[in-house]
This record gives structure tokens, C-alpha cells and sequence, in this order.
């Protein structure tokens, strides 16, 4: 069953489609993967984003500006991405879904297992939310331990750093699996070393290197709470080693 | 709303709603090749190219396509034409079901259109939006790489099977070089082990061509929901929130006041006839525990009532206007617990019969015993007994359960069902429904796979009392969660074996106690858990053996039947169970298998006592063939077997935290039910010399069509192509018992061959008379022509003329059909070579090879189709694959992804070995082949885990968490 969607939008300007999103409280529908799919939502409208040019990626100084509508596909296939995201984008979604899915439609979805959010922590995000009143930046550890910042707003792009080095491990039932635990490290050209995890908390979450132990994860039938908690140790201490580093 | 696409090339404008997906209006559009695989997108079979992008339409609203290009496989070959990728998909065998055949060749399109020399990783990355159920992706992603190469303007081999030495018996090489022979072999050549008993053929043997193959290439309307009749209402199921209550009341007045309502069914407005759902023979096992709609429900999915409705959108709200009151009854989900006397009693009701305890859960209990168990555990110089726990998966069908009922025009009740058993369905229904059987009509179109899943008759009688209440046409199609929680899945088991060996590590004495979990009704549990304990003890000798069983009645989702059908169950323990004997007594666990297992000659002397057809046995069975040894040999070299006997190969230095591991699994199977399994087969002549073959047999997608009418062309001396092939529809074929058993080609391929040979007859008596011959005797079929000893020939459609239309006329036509009094055993090889990270737990598999003997292979393609599948069946049972459930026991991962299956980039090498042997009872040699796959591959990974680790696990599936368990405890 698709979602009870009872009115569709595709707004041209961003102004329309904040409009849109007042008027109606409509959701903001990027590609559609996650909003679509939704079968037990209250009837809804959705605003579709793809006419608002927000599809492009754009080197800004020493970060890089994501579209919110770029498709993951798009990251995969961009030469300016750093590899290690462009690896996770590729890991995100299969083939099917991979060049519907979007870089906002994941970030406002706020998937607990994404990989690619826990990369795009590790390399210190900040979303750009446009709001009626105006535009404002946030880091996007801020957005995920507090949604209702997206009220009636909607993400136009996502900034990253660029450069330095990365490394990610993770334990999945398969290789190709969305792993119960993920761990993934950048340590930027300053030296700043941010290391993001998955499957510890309900978002993604970066973690300080010296609390590990204290990660009270929640446990499914994939892995119980002290199971995650191990992974999260092992896994990080294998990213700090491929970085050359230690806790 | 409108919006406007250009489809396959051509602007329309189309009328939809805002929460209709793409796929909805490309089908309405009559699209059929776009087809259901999950709400949620993944299965992908769903796929179509927007801006010649590959996307899953199942998520994607029409109306986001709006102003986009949206191009599926219709715009492809339009014509009785091929494009190279669809030609490349059926000449590699690509094709099992075809289900999503579409979808993969839109896959193709899109990514050979932007890379034409693709490496193996692009083309498996391109599937991975296309979960396959069937090939295991060895012969999709050859296709791709056959069609990349021949759009490039390269020449390409044609598929041949590849004839591999024998590595055993008098004509041998001998072991020799332990590498693969075989590097460099396309893998979709199917690697042939050639016995120099099986006589020369033409037809059978031969990498023919599916003959449903292009209409599946192409996407045509060939499964039951490709197909729209005016009227037609949609069907919703209510189903139950609660693992165990009593329904107090149902108000259906809000659903039936709802306009567009056409009919609401429950236990007040539906007559209770009790029956068993599993698809079987006449009569059903007892006890007969279900009733159409019950006033107790037992499960969380079980059924509470169906609605009938203008739309789907329309059945789904009234569904959810019915207000049920249940009084919610404690549950029980464990087999153990389930039957200590203190759980709760899931069937009280007075009427139910033929269940063996029902007061402490317990429906079936089974005993068998050959010589003296307990005597022999007295003598064996060692004993050894452990316990094992295999758990509950699903069938998983990319094409869910679906059926489609109307009134014909004599208001017959006509059912298009994805089912593999359309006459059980038709008998089965038939007291339900209150009509005669000669009033329904069953149809089974092309199958999506079935797997056992559709041996049942599961939702036709809500089809038939739908249409039987409203006098419309109903569709009713589960969708992903309701397959997964309202279907068939398979029985959960523990399983104790113990086992008694003299001072050489000669068997003396086994008995094997399983305690089955059928969830709250029988359908296939005695026969299932009867299975197991036949398969359990059947692979090695014994002078004394024992089989006990209990099957409990739980409150889980139903298992029922599942590819395999108890034996992967029982070759787990058997093959665990072996491996630690061997471990113990310091023996080579090939050796001591060896030692043991049973060879040509051997009695099979619990078939007797266990097992439907058991019965009719007069005589203790023999094995007839065996060709393990081969299959041994040959898997031990694929595998590269002597690896894991070196230390510095199991525990890499560059590596720390990981163990490699290679294992083994013996197995060995059953091929059809004895005194039992019948299938018939009609053959008549066309005018120009082709002949229809008319046949009762349920292809899901094997090739059983196909094998069977190359047998057909085989004695008829014509090409497979001249074989016209329907079935099966209880109107116009022969009755058939259907597709489970592994029985198709050896049970209905002997009444094809019986036919054929009769019409062959015929044939050759016009012939004679004909060409003024004294004998028919002397006349020859080949070539599409009778040929006399004297060189004289006349063509077949001389003779088709000649006798319909000329002189005696007469339709050369045979009807025949066959049961076999015996059984004879496929053998197989199974390896597994892992990797275990010894930190997390996670084990990977690397590579998978079978060797198996199935007699003589009819269609090597189709046979390596079925063991490459099959494996990945059971890579997903022994790994990774699980139905997990909160406390309430609703299940937590009703969806693809958290229900985790294989998809292409993550798959082990996997390579199928084919070692004939001539099975003299078989038709052409035939043995089984469809279910042996599955019985390997969870104890060759637990084997393999032993090895790499030291940590032998008894519990299925291996994933990271139970792994790093068993290595914490060490």
C-alpha cells in the first residue's frame, strides 16, 4: 500500500514550495523512497522538489555544497566527492533505488542504520534549511537529535568538508548488508578527527572517543546491547588504526 | 490528475491519482511486464528506466514521472523480434521464472547503454536493485556479459555444456592437479561429468531453450495478475493483531455501509467446513484444524475476515472499519514449551480429530524403529549425542501468493492461481465453496516461484466465497508482510541425534528425536517432520536405527511446505552430528562419512516404516545409483579442500583477525513419493507433423516444461520446437499431483515418455501403412520424419495428413500416466569455504560448490539452474535469513532488507557440478534435482566455521552475534 497521498506539488521556486508547505503542511518529498513507502501515514500532501534546481554540486571554498535533491547516484558518480562518502552513497540504496534517493531525503529521514549519514557526520555537516523567514545553518548532529527543526522548513543542500583521510568498518549479516554496527572516522586536513557510528542510538551519532563504553545502544534481533557496544569498541579501534591513530 | 510521459517513445497523456506509484499506472496502461515484488521497492521487479535511468516504480508516484521518459521491456523487441540482451537471457538460461526478467533487462539496457565493456562488479552492482530468488545470479550476469560482448560486435561461443573428467571410477585420471580445471569456462557452461553408460540422445541432454523463455524475455502477460476482466473487484484480508484470542464480536456494519463495498466474510456469514490446507493427495492427513474463518484466531496474520470492494484503496479502508472485540489468550511460541502440558491449548474445540494430543499441543507423534536401537547403544565402543535447533524462514517468492475467480458464462467458477498444485486446489476447494468439483475450473498461468509455498490451497477459497457472494470477478494478492506472516514458512525444529559407533568408527546405532513447530495448524506436518526422520537416517548405514517425533502446535506464523521439505532440517544435525563424531574419534571427516555412507546395493529400510507412500512398499528399497564418490572428488578440487588443512591458510598472517575455514556436507535425497506421486501426460499430432503436449505438471519456473517436452521430442524424433506445450488447467489436462517432491521429471516425465511412446506407435503403423511396409516395427522417428529400413522415408506432417484427412482417419493421439514404486536417491557434495572475523563474529562466505548426481541431467542448463538457486536458497537458511518476532510474536522484520536475502554483489563463487549416473528406472536416467541444493549448505558453513574457528555451532543461522557467542564461550 502506497502512502494515503491526496495531493502533489511541483513547485518551481523555493518561495512556492515554503508556501505550499505552510499552507497545506505538506512533506517534502525528495525521491520519494522513504516518503512514498509510508503505510500507515495520516492522509497527506507532498510537495516534490525536483523542479527547484536544488540537484547541483558545488565546491565552496575549502567544503562542498550537496544539493539536497543530488541523487545518491549522482555522489557515486562525481568526481569531486570524496571517495569515502561517494563509497557510503554507494552502499545507501541498491541499483533500483539508488538514483531515486536523495542526499536531503536522507538526511530528513534520519535512517538509524544510514551509512552514508554517519559519513556525512564524520565529515562535519552542516545543513542548510530554508525556512519561510529566511535560510539558517545547523550542523547536522543538531538537526538529528532535534527534527521538529525542519518544521515547515526544507533542506536545500548539504555541506562537507573535503580532503584529509577516512576510514570505515562495520559488522553486517552479509557484505552487502546494512550493518548492525558502523563505524566511520575522518580526520580532517586541520587535524580534527570526528568519528560517526550507526546501530549505537536512534540516529546516527558521533561519538567521543573516550566514552565508547558508556553507549547504551538499542537492541533488535540483529544485536543486543552489549553486542553493539563491543562492535562499536572493536570497529572504531580498526578506523583509528587505518588513520594511523589510537584512543 | 493528468500527467503526461513519453512511454517507450511515445507522448501520452494519462489520468491517475496523487498516491498512485508509476508501476499502478504503467499496469492499468497495460504494462504488464512492470510487476509487484514489495510495497517498498526492493525486490525491484518493479524496475523501469525513467530518463534512462533504471528506478523501482513500486516508489515512485506516476505523478513524480511526470514530464520524465519512462521506458520498459515492451518498447525493447516490439515484433516477434529479440534484442541481444533478451536473446543473450534465454540462450544462458538466465531465465527461471521470469518474474523479473523484465526488470533485469532493463538493468541491462541502462547499464550497457552508458558502458559497453562493463567488468563483472558493474553488472552485478547494476542488479543489485533485482533480488532474484531462483539463479543464484550466475547466468543474469553471464547474459550481460554474452550481451555486452555481442553488442561490441564480438563473437561469442555458443552455450555448451562442459564435459569435466572424471576424476574416480576405472576410467579416471585420477586426482591430479588440485586446481580448478575449469578456469577460464564461462559460468553459465554447465560443468558435465559424463558416465559412459548414458546412451548417445538428441534432444534430451541437450542446453535447449526454455520454452516459455521469450515471452518471459519480453515482459507478455503470462502470470495471474496480467490479466483484467470488467467488473472485477478487489479483495483485502482482516487478519488477526493477536497471537492467540477468541473474537468475541465482529461489527461489520461501518465496512459494509462504505460505498464501493461489495461484500464483507467472517466466521458468522461463512459456513465452517473444517479441512487442511496442505496441497496433497486424497485424503488429506487429519487432523483437518482450519475452517475458512474461524472464531478464534491463533497467530498474529491469521484470518479474521475479507472484504470485497470496487478498489484496493476502498477493500483496504473497510478493513480497517471492522470492529473486532477479542479476548487475547495467553500464546505460545517454542516447540518445547509448547508441549510440556502447561501451555496454553491452542486447538480446544470439540470437533477437531486425528490430532494426537491436542490437550498438551502435541498434533502429530511418530515412531519407527529398525533393529534394536538400545541393544546397539549397549554394544557401540563409543556413543555421542547432541542436540540442534533449526529455526523459521520463508519461502520468500518475489511473486506473492495471488488468485483471480470469476463465473464463466455456464457459471462454472473459473480460479487463475500462482499456485503449484491447481488440482488439489480444485478438490480442496471444491467442499468449501459447496460446489461440486466438476463446477470449478483451476488455471495455473506462469509462476513467479513457489518453492512449496504455493503447495497449498491458501487463499482460493476467500477468492471463491468472494465471487460466490457478489457474482464479480475478485482479486486477492498478499502483499509483502501479509506473504511473510499469512503464508507459509518453513517448521522450526530441535532436533537430538545420538549415534553409536564400534572401535573402527563403523555406525552401529542412531536414533534421531525431533520436535517439530507447525505454528497453530497441521497442513504439512506430518509429512514434512516424516521427512526429516526419512532423510535423517537414510544417508548412512546402520543395522539399528530409531525415529521419534512430536509436532507441536505453537502460535507462529504457519510453516508449511518448503523446498526441501524437512530434509535441510535433518541433514543440519545429521551433518553437524557427523562432522564432531569424526572430530572425536580423530578421523578425516570425509573418511569417516565415507565409511558409512550408503552405496549402491545399500537397503533403504526406513523407507518402509516412514513417509507418505510408506506404506505401499513391499519390498525394502535399494539404492540403484550413486555417483557420490565423483561428486566428492570433483567438489574437493573445486573447493580447493586440502587448503584447510594448512594452518598458515586458516589463520592468515597479514590478517589477525581472521580464520578461514573450508566444510563439508554429505546429502542425499528423494526422488517423488513412492506408490504415490502420479502425473499423466496426453500427446496428439498437429496437420503439419507438431504435436501438442497437454500435461497436468506445475512448471514454477524450473523448466519443467521444458524437460518434459524435450523427453516428448526425444521419442517423437522432432525438434523441441515442434512440441507445443500447455499446462495445466484442471479443464484441459491431465490430472497431475503438481510440483513438489522433487517428482516432475521423473514421475511426469515417465508418463510423457509413455505417451510419447505410444503416439510414436501410432506412427509408425500409418508409416507402414503408408510406405506399404509389412511391420510397423521396422520404422525409425528422426528428423521430423518415419524412415523405413530401405531408406524410404515419409515426413511427419505426410503422415498427420494422411491419417486426418485421407485414409482410416484417425488422431494420432496417447494419453498415459505413471507412479513409481520406487524412489531412487539423487547424491550430492556440498561445500563451503568462509571467513570468520574472530573480533565480530561475521562470517563471510566466500564460495559454494555442489557436485551433484541427479541421474542423467535432461537440460544441463535448466539442471545447474536449479542446484545454483537452490544453494542460495539455503546460503540464506544457514546465514543470514530469519523471521524475527517481539514477545506479542508479531514479527519485527517483515520486509526485505531486515528479512535479509542475497542480492547480486554479495554473492560467494558459486559452481555447479552435474555427475551423471544412468538411473535405470528414470526416465532417460533421471533422477531428482529441484530440492537436493537445499540440503548442504547451512552444516557445509557450520563445518566451515568449526574449522576456521574451533567453535561448532548447533544453532542455524550463523549470524555475527551467535558467532561471537560461540567464540566469547571458547
Amino acid at each position: 500500500m502506497m502512502a494515503m497521498i491526496r495531493g502533489y506539488h511541483r513547485p518551481t521556486t523555493l518561495e512556492d514550495a515554503l508556501a505550499v508547505l505552510a499552507d497545506s503542511g505538506a512533506v517534502a518529498l525528495g525521491g520519494g523512497t522513504m516518503v512514498n513507502t509510508i503505510s500507515d501515514s495520516e492522509p497527506m500532501e507532498v510537495v516534490d522538489l525536483q523542479a527547484l534546481g536544488l540537484d547541483g554540486i558545488r565546491a565552496d571554498d575549502d567544503r562542498l555544497e550537496l544539493g539536497a535533491m543530488v541523487r545518491l547516484s549522482s555522489l557515486v558518480d562525481s568526481q569531486v566527492v570524496p571517495a569515502m562518502l561517494r563509497e557510503l552513497a554507494h552502499r545507501e540504496a541498491p541499483s533500483t533505488l539508488r538514483r531515486a534517493a536523495t542526499v536531503g531525503g536522507t538526511v530528513a529521514a534520519a535512517d538509524p542504520e544510514s551509512e552514508l549519514l554517519a559519513g556525512l557526520l564524520a565529515f562535519d555537516a552542516t545543513v542548510a534549511v530554508a525556512h519561510s523567514l529566511g535560510s539558517e545553518n545547523m550542523p547536522l548532529a543538531d538537526l538529528l537529535s532535534d527534527p521538529s527543526q525542519l518544521r515547515l522548513g526544507i533542506i536545500t543542500s548539504v555541506s562537507i568538508a573535503v580532503g584529509g583521510d577516512a576510514a570505515a568498518h562495520r559488522t553486517g549479516r552479509t557484505p552487502a548488508d546494512r550493518p548492525i554496527v558502523m563505524s566511520v572516522g575522518h580526520r580532517g586536513d586541520d587535524g580534527t578527527l570526528r568519528v560517526a557510528l550507526t546501530g549505537v542510538a536512534p540516529t546516527p551519532v558521533l561519538v567521543d572517543l573516550d566514552s565508547l563504553a558508556s553507549l547504551d545502544p538499542p537492541a533488535d534481533f540483529r544485536g543486543s546491547s552489549d553486542y553493539r557496544r563491543e562492535l562499536a569498541r572493536v570497529l572504531t579501534d580498526r578506523v583509528l588504526a587505518s588513520l594511523g591513530e589510537s584512543r | 490528475m493528468k500527467i503526461t510521459l513519453t512511454l517507450n517513445g511515445v507522448e501520452r497523456m494519462l489520468a491517475c491519482e496523487p498516491h498512485e506509484s508509476l508501476k499502478t499506472v504503467l499496469r492499468r496502461e497495460g504494462f504488464y511486464s512492470v510487476r509487484f515484488g514489495s510495497e517498498t521497492g526492493e525486490t525491484g521487479a518493479a524496475a523501469v528506466l525513467v530518463d534512462g535511468q533504471l528506478v523501482s516504480a513500486e516508489v515512485l508516484l506516476a505523478a513524480q514521472a511526470d514530464g520524465h521518459s519512462v521506458d520498459t521491456v515492451e518498447g525493447i523487441s516490439p515484433g516477434r523480434g529479440l534484442d541481444p540482451i533478451q536473446e543473450a537471457f534465454i540462450v544462458t538460461g538466465a531465465i527461471q521464472s521470469g518474474y523479473s526478467t523484465p526488470a533485469m533487462i532493463l538493468a541491462a539496457k541502462a547499464l550497457l547503454a552508458e558502458n559497453p565493456a562493463p567488468t563483472e562488479e558493474q553488472v552485478r552492482d547494476a542488479l543489485t536493485g533485482i533480488l532474484d530468488r531462483e539463479t543464484g545470479y550466475v547466468r543474469p550476469v553471464d547474459a550481460i556479459l554474452r550481451a555486452a560482448a555481442v553488442l561490441r560486435g564480438e563473437d561469442v561461443e555458443p552455450v555448451q555444456a562442459w564435459l569435466v573428467p572424471a576424476l574416480t571410477g576405472p576410467e579416471a585420471a585420477g586426482p591430479g592437479d588440485l586446481t580448478s580445471p575449469l578456469a577460464g569456462v564461462p559460468t553459465s557452461a554447465p560443468r558435465v561429468i559424463v558416465s559412459p553408460e548414458v546412451p548417445e540422445t538428441n534432444v534430451v541432454g541437450k542446453p535447449e531453450r526454455k520454452v516459455d523463455a521469450v515471452k518471459l524475455a519480453k515482459g507478455r502477460p503470462a502470470f495471474t495478475d496480467d490479466f483484467e476482466m470488467r467488473g472485477m473487484l478487489y479483495a483485502k484480508m482482516l487478519y488477526s493483531p493477536h497471537a492467540h484470542a477468541r473474537i468475541v464480536s465482529i461489527d461489520d456494519s461501518k465496512a459494509r455501509a462504505l460505498p464501493g463495498v461489495h461484500a464483507v466474510l467472517h466466521h458468522e456469514n461463512v459456513e465452517r467446513v473444517r479441512y487442511a490446507s496442505g496441497g496433497q493427495s486424497y485424503p488429506n492427513p487429519l487432523p483437518y484444524d482450519q475452517v475458512s474463518f474461524d472464531n478464534k484466531v491463533r497467530h498474529v496474520g491469521d484470518r479474521v475476515a475479507a472484504v470485497a470492494a470496487d478498489t484496493i484503496e476502498i477493500a483496504e479502508q473497510a478493513v480497517s472499519l471492522i470492529e473486532v472485540t477479542y479476548d487475547v489468550l495467553p500464546a505460545v511460541f517454542d516447540e518445547l514449551e509448547a508441549i510440556t502440558g502447561d501451555a496454553p491449548v491452542i486447538h480446544d474445540e470439540d470437533e477437531l480429530e486425528g490430532a494426537h494430543d491436542p490437550g498438551r499441543n502435541i498434533v502429530h507423534h511418530m515412531e519407527a524403529e529398525v533393529g534394536d536401537v538400545e541393544e546397539g547403544f549397549a554394544k557401540a565402543a563409543r556413543v555421542f549425542e547432541d542436540t540442534y535447533r533449526v529455526h523459521q524462514v520463508q519461502q520468500c517468492p518475489i511473486e506473492p501468493h495471488i488468485a483471480i475467480s470469476y463465473l464463466d458464462s455456464d457459471e462454472r467458477l473459473v480460479i487463475r492461481t500462482s499456485t503449484q498444485v491447481p488440482f488439489h486446489v480444485r478438490r480442496m476447494v471444491a467442499p468449501l465453496l459447496g460446489l461440486p468439483v466438476k463446477d470449478i475450473r483451476v488455471i495455473k498461468p506462469r509462476i513467479g516461484g513457489g518453492f512449496g509455498a504455493k503447495q497449498e490451497m491458501l487463499i482460493e477459497d476467500v477468492v471463491g466465497h468472494l465471487t460466490l457472494a457478489t457474482g464479480h470477478p475478485v482479486r486477492l494478492e498478499l502483499n509483502r508482510a501479509e506473504e511473510f506472516m499469512s503464508s507459509r514458512t518453513r517448521h522450526p525444529q530441535t532436533i537430538t541425534y545420538k549415534t553409536g559407533v564400534n572401535s573402527d568408527g563403523v555406525l552401529v546405532s542412531q536414533s534421531m528425536r525431533i520436535v517439530g513447530n507447525t505454528g497453530p495448524y497441521a497442513t504439512h506436518a506430518l509429512t514434512v517432520q516424516q521427512v526429516s526422520g526419512l532423510r535423517g537416517l537414510s544417508s548412512y548405514n546402520t543395522p539399528n536405527k530409531r525415529f521419534d517425533c512430536d509436532v507441536a502446535y505453537t502460535n507462529i506464523p504457519v510453516p508449511g511446505a518448503y523446498r526441501g521439505y524437512g530434509a535441510p532440517q535433518a541433514l543440519f544435525a545429521l551433518e553437524s552430528h557427523m562432522e564432531d563424531i569424526a572430530r572425536e574419534l580423530g578421523m578425516d571427516p570425509l573418511e569417516f562419512r565415507r565409511m558409512n555412507w550408503t552405496k549402491v546395493g545399500d537397503p533403504l529400510d526406513i523407507a518402509t516404516r516412514l513417509g507418505e507412500g510408506a506404506s505401499d512398499l513391499e519390498v525394502v528399497p535399494v539404492i540403484t545409483s550413486s555417483g557420490l564418490e565423483e561428486c566428492v572428488a570433483q567438489g574437493e578440487r573445486a573447493i580447493g579442500w586440502h587448503r584447510g588443512k594448512d594452518p598458515a591458510w586458516v589463520a592468515p598472517a597479514d590478517r589477525p583477525h581472521i580464520r578461514r575455514g573450508i566444510g563439508f556436507a554429505m546429502c542425499m535425497h528423494g526422488t517423488a513419493i513412492p506408490g504415490l506421486d502420479m502425473g499423466a501426460a496426453s500427446i496428439k499430432i498437429n496437420d503439419d507433423g507438431s504435436f501438442n503436449l497437454l500435461i497436468g505438471a506445475t512448471d514454477l519456473g524450473t523448466g519443467a516444461d521444458t524437460v518434459l517436452g524435450q523427453m516428448a521430442a526425444e521419442v517423437l524424433g522432432v525438434p523441441l520446437n515442434d512440441i507445443v506445450i500447455y499446462a495445466a488447467d484442471t479443464d484441459m489436462t491431465p490430472f497431475d499431483v503438481g510440483a513438489y517432491a522433487s517428482s516432475t521429471t521423473y514421475v511426469s516425465g515417465m508418463a510423457v515418455k509413455k505417451a510419447a511412446e505410444e503416439v510414436h506407435r501410432q506412427i509408425t503403423e500409418r508409416a507402414a501403412l503408408m510406405l506399404d511396409l509389412d511391420s510397423p516395427g521396422e520404422v525409425e522417428l528422426a528428423d521430423k520424419r518415419a524412415f523405413a529400413a530401405d531408406g524410404r522415408s515419409v515426413g511427419l506432417d505426410e503422415i498427420a495428413l494422411h491419417s486426418l484427412h485421407q485414409d482410416q482417419q484417425h488422431q494420432i493421439m496417447a494419453t498415459a500416466s505413471y507412479v513409481s514404486p520406487e524412489s531412487p536417491p539423487p547424491y550430492a557434495a556440498q561445500f563451503a569455504e568462509v571467513e570468520v572475523d574472530i573480533e565480530t563474529g561475521q562470517v563471510t562466505v566466500k564460495a559454494l560448490v555442489m557436485a551433484v548426481d541427479c541421474g542423467v541431467p535432461i537440460n544441463p542448463i535448466t539442471s545447474a539452474g536449479q542446484v545454483e538457486g537452490g544453494m542460495i536458497q539455503a546460503l540464506g537458511y544457514g546465514h543470514c535469513e530469519e523471521m524475527a518476532y517481539d514477545d506479542k510474536g508479531r514479527m519485527v522484520n517483515a520486509r526485505f532488507g531486515p528479512y535479509k536475502i542475497y542480492r547480486a554483489d554479495e554473492m560467494p563463487r558459486i559452481e555447479a557440478y552435474l555427475v551423471q549416473t544412468m538411473e535405470k528406472s528414470g526416465p532417460f536416467g533421471a533422477k531428482a534435482i529441484a530440492e537436493i541444493p537445499k540440503d548442504g549448505v547451512a552444516p557445509a558453513i557450520r563445518n566451515a566455521i568449526g574449522n576456521a574457528t574451533g567453535a561448532w555451532i548447533n544453532q542455524i543461522p550463523f549470524t555475527p552475534e551467535r558467532v561471537w557467542q560461540a567464540l566469547s564461550a571458547d
